[in-house]
């Protein structure tokens, strides 16, 4: 007999189900890749973790307004044949002029993706299945794997991750156009689990967009994790447009590091999905460094939407700016947390973080913690969050003008969903984006 | 028949604010509305414009050939009744170009008018801001955000302007503007004063009443109207106040 230091964890039948049912899959995984595979230790790792601590429950403060019962219900499949539709497949790709990548089910396709010859050098592109081909190839993706790998959904990506995307640009090499990647769905139920890892060299620059998008049946479970990787004075935008079917599930968290002198700013914009929950852990290790996170969200009927940031400063003179926005219709519910931590060190930061929500219905549901902790005495930083509903005074005015109320409701709650998108620099960028939130979120908007 | 109103009452909450207002504006009239704070001047405008909050339990108001108490805010704007606001409402995110340009065209529909593309709208709204002597910057700033007191007074006058109504009804207007602003928009009512559009403008100064002049000046208090005369009640306010009148009305 043997003692447990620990007592094990007990688990509901409902997760132990879908606990085992991941674990099969893992290992099906482990056993194709061979075992000689370095890639298969780092599985198991991850593996032993996760049957150890399972997923995270109500009690755990993190996912106390996450419930995870409906994600449970299905097990997700990681093997299934992607009946591909070009033609549906090019009219969801975002209309802005780019390099077009097109992930199917969780898989990078090269014949959907542009041709990427022109590319100028200095640029290496490849896909996640490429590298880890090579023995060691998965370590390019996993800089940060303690971090990642605190929750449940860091663990199965571990576990599971066979394809991705890997960029690199070396010093001073700039893309004039954006890198557009799609991640389109056509399975329903499929697990789509991808590692990305972005490198800018020093003084390099990245636009990136990307897209989780389903065609067909597309409905399944979305899990990523990217590392984001910037050099002194390298800068990059990116965007993150997530409008998955109302039953899919969505879990992106990345990982950004800056140093000296770096410039990153990131848009998430979540209209879809039952569970969403997008993270942000930003690492601000370098002097004169300006970061920027913003979200928009809206959810209706029971969606969740789970938005989090982490800004960690630890040197001097750095500058974070953040804007989160959720409208909120029907029973949904809203989660906004976010930490903007001072080290001792790193005098004169100026962080800001605020976030403003909009309730359309009486049973629609906000949390939010906007955090600091600050160790340093010469700073200055600001959270706030603040929830209400549109203004009577508002509507009164526009309908005075001859708006009608169903006009006037479109208009204030767009504006105020449209805000964070004024720090979206590329125009072309920001015409998109504002065309395709307003036809999305319209036909919900009476 | 242009515009009647008749025994109106209203209140808010539990509140009686209007007890029984009776008005009648001819095609082309202006009249000017006075009376000390809280008398209900504003609440006046708001019921006529079409504001929920305020409960209408009696009278009539028939605009043209409308019971003007069926409609929603929106048709009577669409049927050419405006507010210039006491305090125009701010709406972040939402340019004034929009905003008027969707006014324009809804009350455009309403009269069988096919829309005003974005080129032929925007080349009007300069030209009406150029008489209110605006900055065409204002056109994209969001509506009344960030604006002067005197410069949200002004953009409700240009939205008057761009929705050419039959009834303008001006709350406070002139107050907090200055000299110049004050004969900028004064300025701009005259531009559209003509025989078949009519005025409310409701006021405590004779100043803008000087540049407007009335053809009828009425004084409200404690929701009624206590007095009318002609522009000569207001220059007689504006020396002796409305004390005296308010005391001749309680004796009675
Ligand atoms: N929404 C409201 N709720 C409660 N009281 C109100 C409201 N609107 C107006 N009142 C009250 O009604 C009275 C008349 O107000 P108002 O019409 O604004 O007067 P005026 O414009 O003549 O100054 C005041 O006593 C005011 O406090
Ligand atoms: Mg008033």
């Amino acid at each position: 007999m043997t003692t447990l230091s620990k007592p094990m964890k007990k688990f509901s039948p409902l997760a132990q189900a879908a606990m085992d049912y991941y674990q099969s899959q893992a290992k099906q995984l482990m056993q194709a890749e061979g075992e000689g595979h370095a890639v298969t230790a780092f599985r198991q790792a991850a593996l032993n973790r996760f049957l150890e601590q399972g997923f995270p429950t109500r009690k755990d403060e993190d996912w106390q307004f996450t419930p995870l019962s409906n994600f449970l219900k299905t097990h997700y499949a990681f093997n299934g044949v992607s009946r591909i539709d070009e033609a549906a497949i090019a009219a969801v790709k975002p209309k802005v002029d780019g390099w077009h990548l097109v992930f199917v089910d969780g898989y990078f396709s090269e014949i959907l993706s542009d041709d990427l010859a022109g590319m100028p050098s200095g640029v290496s592109l490849e896909s996640g299945k490429d590298a880890l081909d090579f023995e060691q190839g998965f370590r390019v993706f996993a800089d940060h794997e303690t971090d990642i790998e605190q929750d449940a959904f860091g663990m199965l990506n571990a576990m599971l991750f066979d394809d991705g995307l890997f960029i690199e640009l070396a010093a001073h090499v700039r893309l004039a156009k954006p890198i557009v990647v799609s991640y389109v769905q056509t399975l329903a139920s499929h697990a789509n689990t991808t590692r990305c890892k972005i490198k800018l060299g020093r003084g390099a620059q990245l636009q990136l967009i990307e897209q989780y998008v389903a065609i067909d049946a597309g409905c399944g479970f979305e899990n990523s994790v990217c590392e984001i990787d910037l050099a002194e004075q390298a800068k990059m935008s990116q965007v993150i447009w997530q409008n998955l079917p109302e039953q899919g599930m969505f879990f992106n968290n990345q990982f950004i590091d800056l140093a000296e002198q770096a410039q990153f700013n990131t848009h998430y914009i979540g209209l879809g999905s039952a569970i969403s929950r997008h993270q942000n852990h930003v690492q601000m290790a370098g002097e004169r460094i300006e970061s920027e996170q913003n979200s928009i969200c809206f959810a209706r009927n029971q969606q969740i939407m789970d938005t989090r940031t982490y800004t960690g400063h630890s040197v001097e003179w750095g500058a974070s700016r953040q804007l989160h926005k959720l409208v909120l219709a029907d029973q949904a519910i809203g989660v906004f947390n976010g930490m903007i931590k001072v080290d001792q060190k790193a005098q004169k930061t100026d962080g800001m973080m605020d976030n403003k929500n909009l309730l359309l219905s009486n049973k629609a549901q906000m949390n939010a913690k906007p955090q600091l902790e600050i160790y340093a005495d010469d700073v200055k930083c600001s959270h706030g969050s603040a929830s209400g509903q549109i203004s009577a005074d508002q509507i009164f005015y526009l309908q005075a003008r001859g708006l009608t109320k169903q006009q006037a409701r479109q208009l204030v709650t767009l504006a105020f969903l449209m805000e964070p998108l004024e720090s979206v620099a590329d125009h072309a960028v920001r015409d998109w984006l504002q065309q395709a939130l307003s036809a999305a979120v319209t036909p919900y908007l009476n | 028949m242009f515009l009647n109103i008749e025994n109106l009452h209203a209140q808010v909450e539990d509140k009686t604010i209007l007890k029984g207002i009776n008005l009648r504006v001819n095609p082309g009239e202006v009249h000017a509305i006075m009376g000390p704070n809280g008398s209900g001047k504003s609440t006046l405008s708001s019921v006529l414009a079409g504001r929920e909050d305020y409960e209408v339990n009696a009278g009539e108001i028939r605009f043209l050939d409308h019971d003007l108490l069926e409609m929603d805010a929106d048709e009577r704007a669409q049927q050419g009744v405006f507010l210039a606001f006491q305090y125009p409402v701010e709406i972040p995110g939402v340019s004034n170009k929009l905003f008027m340009h969707t006014a324009l065209n809804a009350k455009r529909a309403a009269e069988g008018l096919p829309a005003l593309d974005m080129f032929d709208f925007e080349q009007l709204a300069l030209e009406k801001m150029k008489r209110l002597e605006m900055s065409p910057i204002m056109l994209e700033r969001s509506v009344n955000v960030g604006f002067s007191g005197g410069e949200k007074k002004r953009n409700d006058i240009f939205q008057m302007a761009m929705l050419e109504p039959k009834l303008c009804i001006m709350d406070e207007t002139d107050s907090g503007l200055d000299i110049d602003a004050l004969r900028i928009v004064a300025n701009g009512v005259n531009a559209l004063r003509s025989n078949e559009r009519s005025f409310i403008v409701v006021t405590h100064y004779q100043r803008l009443l000087d540049h407007i002049k009335p053809d009828f000046v009425h004084v409200l208090y404690d929701g009624k109207i206590i007095k009318s005369g002609g522009f000569e009640l207001a220059q007689e306010l504006e020396e002796r106040g409305y004390d005296h009148l308010i005391q001749a009305y309680e004796k009675v």
